[in-house]
């Protein structure tokens, strides 16, 4: 059963390949300076042109990240597809319970691995954390782009409050991102080295039974469906 | 007979000479003009030269046992027809000489040096500074340039700057409250070795100023001494604008831009650019919307303190949040990995690819 089904659109993995480019760059132009003080992003800072050429670059990918969303936005609102997949994401009650069924399961307290959805809650969680993180670092940065626009109409602790804001944020996003959804996809003994959903969009069916067995299940009986 | 009366007259003359000497100082000769109280002469443009040196100025200077030709070694004959040129004090203070070197390498590197080197006359040499005829050793109290006085002899060129460092919380420390430790010119602008501040080198070089008030505004033992406000350098060093800096950003704001570089006073003051009535505008400077609605909030803020309020206490909620996120997800990692190891998935997986 080592027969390879289509998880993600063409459209799915392009929108995830522009927000990977768009995410490291600005991470590493913008972590940069939250954490100033040290040789490696001093180093970084060099790399990246100089303190003012850096700023730059962030604004530059930040515009991506920006078409990005708005993108994602009509996307998940305007086509089916998209909205199917907007819907798969809602967090449900299930999720908690699956949360503390997986648990037990991985403690070694059950034998019964949850039966996952299309995405189980860590991936909701991913989804939702990056989502929410994004709209909050547009709101800030914005803020901090137009400083001077900003300075006419908020008072200066709000402005400093904006940059403390969007300096966690990022750190958050770059956890999500970089150190969990890097072990996911990644180091995660099941697809290491790496897990090639995100360029040809397949899975294989034998995880897809592990990992998403109801969305596995309707798939069978939509296709026993088409068989009669 | 007439040998004998030659013999007499140049021993007298000797005698005389020699008795002068050992008295009167030998620029009796001179003071016969140039003691004369007045003495002047009026240039052919209309600028009129004081001519007079007092007496006394030059007997209380370290140079009083000099004649006056040891200096003005030009003077070739007396009365001089010529205007002698200016004194070069590198006759005496050479390299290795025992009397104290110039710092001559340090001087001609300066703004100064290098207006003497293009030969403008109104650059200013030694004399200038120290003192022609009344010159000090540096130490004294009638010195010129010592800590005290220096202020003042700048100023006789630098007024401008000068009428706002009196004003200034340094300059009234130092010249009124009498604190030896408050700066002065040279303090910051340096002694001999005085550069533009667009010269990268220069101490108040955009880049460079934090340094200079790093020494007196980080000195623990001054800002208690005193009770200066602490922790001004730190936070600077922490916005944005001290990012910037330490980065190498010319433009960005430095200590100088906001306090002003001579006319510095306490936020109190209602003539300081920090006051609240004038930060609108001190900001605008550079950020031209910055309005009074602006100015509400810390502007040296510390992200660390509970006194910031609102601003360290989100930073706390975020820094707690982002580590416990980070301990959950890793935990959440490890039992993942446990998980796979005692199912025997580890180490065997790689049939799948």
């Amino acid at each position: 059963m080592n027969d390879r089904v289509e998880r993600l659109s063409l459209d799915l993995r392009l929108q995830h390949g522009v927000l990977l480019i768009a995410m490291i760059v600005l991470l590493l132009t913008g972590l940069v300076l939250k954490f100033h003080d040290n040789v490696v992003s001093a180093w970084l800072i060099r790399l990246e042109g100089g303190i003012l050429f850096r700023g730059l670059i962030h604004r530059a990918f930040a515009i991506v990240l920006i078409l990005l969303a708005v993108y994602h936005a009509a996307w998940v609102t305007f086509t089916d597809t998209g909205h199917s997949e907007l819907m798969a994401m809602v967090p449900r009650h299930k999720d908690l319970s699956d949360f503390f069924q997986k648990l037990a399961f991985n403690l070694g307290l059950s034998n019964n691995l949850p039966a996952f959805d299309r995405y189980d809650y860590l991936q909701k969680l991913q989804y939702w954390g990056v989502a929410i993180g994004t709209a909050v670092m547009i709101v800030t940065g914005m803020v901090l782009w137009f400083v001077n626009e900003s300075m006419a109409i908020l008072p200066k602790w709000i402005i400093d409050l904006t940059l403390i804001v969007h300096g966690w944020d990022g750190v958050l996003i770059f956890i999500v991102l970089f150190l969990f959804h890097m072990y996911n996809v990644h180091l995660n003994p099941a697809v290491f080295p790496m897990s090639m959903t995100w360029i040809d969009g397949k899975i294989q069916v034998d995880r897809m039974k592990n990992e998403h067995r109801l969305e596995y299940d309707r798939l069978v009986s939509d296709r026993s469906d088409e068989d009669h | 007979m007439r040998t004998i009366s030659y013999f007499l007259l140049v021993a007298a003359a000797t005698l005389v000479a020699a008795s002068a000497s050992a008295q009167a100082p030998l620029y009796q000769k001179c003071l016969l003009c140039h003691g004369r109280p007045g003495f002047k002469k009026v240039m052919p443009d209309g600028k009129v030269l004081e001519l007079f040196v007092n007496r006394a100025e030059l007997e209380n200077s370290i140079h009083a046992k000099l004649h006056c030709t040891d200096c003005h070694a030009d003077v070739m004959e007396i009365p001089h027809l010529k205007r002698p040129g200016r004194v070069n004090c590198y006759r005496c203070h050479y390299k290795d000489n025992p009397n104290g070197a110039l710092p001559a390498n340090e001087f001609f590197q300066s703004v100064h040096g290098k207006l003497v080197a293009r030969g403008d006359p109104k650059a200013p040499l030694c004399q200038n500074c120290h003192g022609g005829h009344s010159v000090q050793k540096v130490d004294s109290p009638l010195s010129t340039v010592n800590h005290q006085n220096v202020a003042s002899t700048c100023g006789t060129c630098h007024k401008p700057q000068y009428d706002n460092y009196i004003q200034s919380i340094h300059g009234t420390a130092l010249l009124d409250r009498h604190i030896r430790s408050a700066p002065t010119c040279t303090t910051c602008h340096g002694k001999h070795l005085i550069l533009r501040p667009s010269n990268p080198e220069s101490n108040i070089y955009p880049l460079n100023v934090i340094n200079v008030c790093s020494k007196c505004h980080e000195n623990k033992e001054l800002i208690r001494k005193y009770n200066i406000p602490g922790g001004r350098i730190s936070t600077y060093k922490e916005s944005y604008h001290g990012v910037a800096d330490e980065f190498g950003s010319v433009r960005v704001a430095n200590c100088s831009s906001c306090h002003r570089a001579h006319l510095i006073l306490p936020q109190s003051d209602p003539r300081s650019s920090i006051n609240k009535a004038n930060l609108a505008k001190t900001c605008s400077k550079c950020h031209p919307n910055a309005d009074v609605n602006f100015t509400k909030g810390k502007i040296h803020v510390n992200y660390k303190s509970r006194s910031s309020g609102i601003i360290y206490y989100i930073g706390l909620f975020f820094e707690i949040l982002t580590l416990s996120t980070l301990t959950v997800l890793f935990i959440h990692i490890l039992l993942d990995l446990f998980r796979r190891y005692r199912a025997g998935e580890i180490g065997k997986k790689k049939e799948h690819d």
